[in-house]
């Protein structure tokens, strides 16, 4: 569990309940952005992610008196995120419920070719990328990946089943730690470990053409 | 396998997440270490690993979009539905009793006489459950059975929706204190679970002279001091009335007095023998 809330949270909350719009902006400046993102994981409509997104911030606004700090705001508001998501996701029936799918997914997909042989090829370094992946001359507030990988990358997690990119985007992209991922998701450790792994390994395996000396290893499998 | 058994290259792909999350036990991550330092395929394997979460975490889009417009429309937002605010709510949720629409903090009394009313009942936890929102039921076994199976005829899987707590079925206490203790607690779980509204269906009249069961005063008291409770959580309160076999003063004093709203005969309607829950809790107090 997430530690009691913070002088400086609780100072936070009580503004909100007071209706300090201030507080409001600033909290919306800081998570927006990744609610829309983590919307469209379970909406593919931009549209209908922002709906989704605003149907959060009404819950906010509607339950910050009932909200008692039992975890972190913004554990709380990416709960409603996800409750309202995947509430939309079922009417637009355009994907199955998160929970749903987390103890089904099958786990055909290996981490690896069985015997991992790929490695055993005479290739300089399998453990480097085969060509530079960062653009030296993106600008600092760009992602610094080559648009080849980033792309190859996008492709790969829009593919994955929709409990393994959620956990793998919210982990690996936003950078959430395990603790915050659980809580937002209600899933358990270990679950939440199965799946990163699962997802890792599924992208580690479509990036192979990328890795040094590897290229051969991909269509070998 | 023997735990001391040197680990195997496909065990060792099987853990890098776990040995990464650094959650082996001590045993296993020194198995783990000991294979990766004579294996260059593991080693391999681990540092792609590691390139590709690093790769992921470059993926971070640029937050250069302009977000004023969108903070303008969410403040607005703020101002028009915080429930800071002393004015009237929108009346935009659907209440799921005929085609009417509720605000958050209602607190309604449903008259039913006829089979079809009561089970019509159903209709308000159903609207909830399709709206993705919490509903908690408090009273009378007898009568939860009978809404749960008029849901399960509206084609809702009650047996899931309990086990996800989307639907709950709150303890009945013998005091209204105790019992505004369980429903408040309810709430506020639901609410913390990422809920955005939580409907609160109370039977609490049908299971009246039930050992344990609250008193007739204990029942006012908790009507009484409901209104005033629901007017900052996010909740709607439908409180059900059976006008055949309730004695008068309760229909009078907990179904009139005690609800700003009533649903009778298809309609919801303000309810202007609705009295203030100070004077009304003043004059129970008198007798």
């Amino acid at each position: 569990m997430e530690g009691p809330v913070s002088l400086e949270e609780s100072a936070l909350l009580d503004a909100l309940r007071r209706g300090d719009e201030d507080a409001f902006a600033r909290v919306v400046g800081e998570h927006h952005a990744t609610l829309r993102r983590v919307a469209r994981l379970y909406v593919a409509d931009a549209a209908i992610a922002d709906e989704v997104v605003q149907d959060t911030w009404l819950g906010v606004i509607r339950g910050i008196w009932a909200f008692e700090g039992r975890s972190s705001l913004k554990t709380w508001i990416f709960r409603i995120l996800v409750n309202r998501a995947r509430t939309r996701a079922v009417r637009e029936s355009r994907s199955v419920p998160f929970i749903d799918t987390l103890s089904t997914e099958s786990g055909s997909a290996p981490s690896m070719s069985p015997n991992h042989s790929c490695f055993t090829d005479d290739s300089p370094d399998p453990g480097h990328w085969a060509r530079p992946t960062l653009d030296s001359n993106s600008s600092p507030e760009r992602s610094l990946l080559t648009k080849e990988l980033g792309e190859r990358l996008r492709t790969t997690i829009d593919a994955l089943p929709s409990n393994l990119r959620l956990v793998l985007w919210l982990r690996d992209v936003e950078g959430w730690s395990s603790e915050e991922v659980c809580n937002a998701l209600a899933i358990q450790e270990t679950n939440q470990r199965v799946l990163l792994h699962r997802a890792r390994s599924r992208v580690r395996a479509a990036l192979e053409p990328y890795f040094e000396g590897a290229r051969g290893s991909a269509t070998r499998r | 396998m023997k735990p001391s058994a040197e680990m195997t290259c496909n065990e060792l792909v099987d853990l890098v997440t776990t040995y990464l999350e650094e959650a082996l036990p001590a045993q296993e991550r020194t198995r783990f270490e000991a294979h990766l330092r004579g294996c260059s395929s593991c080693q391999t394997h681990m540092s792609q690993v590691r390139l590709v979460v690093s790769a992921l975490g470059e993926l971070q889009p640029s937050t250069g979009e302009d977000l004023s417009a969108t903070q303008g429309r969410m403040l607005d937002l703020f101002r028009t539905r915080g429930l800071h605010r002393p004015e009237k709510r929108d009346r935009d949720i659907p209440l799921g009793l005929g085609s009417e629409l509720a605000a958050l903090g209602d607190h309604i009394a449903y008259f039913w006489e006829s089979e079809r009313e009561f089970d019509a009942i159903a209709g308000f936890l159903g609207a909830g459950v399709s709206l993705g929102e919490a509903c908690v039921l408090v009273g009378h076994d007898a009568a939860h059975e009978r809404l749960l199976q008029s849901l399960e005829r509206r084609g809702l899987n009650v047996s899931a929706l309990m086990q996800e707590r989307q639907l709950q079925i709150a303890s009945v206490r013998s005091s209204a204190h105790g019992l505004l203790a369980e429903l408040d607690e309810r709430i506020k779980d639901a609410v913390d679970r990422g809920m955005p509204v939580v409907r609160l269906l109370g039977n609490l009249n049908w299971g009246r002279g039930t050992p344990g069961w609250p008193s007739d005063q204990e029942l006012l008291r908790l009507e009484a001091q409901v209104t005033s409770a629901a007017e900052r959580l996010p909740s709607i309160v439908v409180c059900i009335y059976d006008v055949t076999n309730l004695p008068g003063p309760m229909l009078v004093k907990g179904g009139l007095e005690c609800h700003p709203l009533t649903f009778r005969r298809d309609c919801l309607r303000h309810n202007e023998h609705h009295v203030s829950p100070e004077r009304f809790l003043e004059e129970l107090s008198a007798g």
